[in-house]
């Protein structure tokens, strides 16, 4: 199944959704059409002037281009998406997280996508890391049963 | 950027601090392989770049190594890309300090792999006064 995650660049996230055998919907492959299309080679090499129009399918015109900009990246995943993790309150040097109104509109977008859905926090002691694996894990399995009952 | 470049992905493999094997072994380990990547040695691990099948491959070999303790992620730039490596730009990398944090956190994700085990989040509460004098009394007499 294809899960998108948030923070979209998590590492433990992806990680974690890979060993499940699912796809992980990362950030660094929407990332890596842009940086690596033969067509863009120069500064500022991942957000051209298309972004911000594509952008106006999640959010509006009033709306800060730089929202509009992450957002047309960001929105693909989540429309791609069949399953979600969201790990709130992630540490500020989630580089392309910096933004909290794109984040928040993410999340938003992804709780109204009305998907199997699993919000956490981000952990800082031992305990809730072992809690947060452990509900991943049996979210993750969840996902197995479910898609093998409807497959 | 030619077009050949243009289809290759780049994964970073990152070892924990609980590894069984060093840095240095990875990177052997990697060669030894002889698949057609193209592999940059990093203070946390390795970034190998290449067709996706052949990634793939050595990813997952790199993976059984050291099942619990050895991680993987997506990256966007392709290894040694001179608008995101250290050398070029000075300074940390875009994604270091990120990795930083989420460094502290791979040795308990480790163990939590290895050891998976049912934890508690509640704190201990106090005792109450009650309570306490019942203990209290019966240890008196």
């Amino acid at each position: 199944m294809k899960i998108a995650i948030f923070p979209p660049n998590s590492l433990i996230l992806a990680d974690l959704v890979e060993r499940r055998g699912h796809e992980a919907l990362v950030l660094q492959k929407e990332i890596r059409k842009r940086v690596t299309d033969v067509e863009i080679d120069s500064p500022p090499l991942n957000i051209t002037e298309e972004e911000p129009i594509k952008g106006l399918k999640y959010a509006a015109i009033e709306v800060p281009s730089g929202v509009r900009g992450r957002m047309a990246i960001f929105g693909p995943l989540i429309e791609a998406a069949e399953a979600a993790i969201i790990m709130e309150d992630a540490p500020f040097g989630f580089g392309c997280i910096g933004c909290a109104r794109t984040n928040e509109l993410s999340m938003f977008c992804l709780r109204k996508r009305g998907i199997p859905l699993l919000e956490l926090h981000y952990p800082t002691t031992k305990e809730e890391t072992m809690e947060v694996v452990n509900k991943i894990n049996t979210f993750l399995d969840g996902l197995n049963k479910e898609g093998k009952s409807n497959g | 950027m030619s077009l050949e470049e243009s289809s290759k992905v780049t994964r970073m493999i990152i070892l924990g601090p609980a590894a069984n094997i060093s840095q240095p072994e990875l990177i052997r380990k990697l060669h030894m392989m002889e698949l057609p990547l193209t592999i940059k040695s990093t203070c946390y691990g390795a970034v190998v770049n290449g067709e996706e099948s052949v990634v793939n491959k050595a990813v997952e070999e790199a993976r059984n190594l050291d099942y619990c303790n050895v991680f993987t992620k997506d990256r966007g730039f392709p290894p040694g890309d001179p608008r995101r490596c250290r050398a070029k730009r000075g300074g940390a990398r875009e994604g270091f300090h990120q990795l930083e944090k989420e460094f502290e956190l791979l040795g308990f994700v480790s163990e939590a792999l290895e050891h998976p085990k049912k934890v508690s989040l509640k704190k201990p509460t106090k005792v109450s006064v009650d309570t306490f004098k019942k203990i209290a009394k019966e240890c008196e007499k």
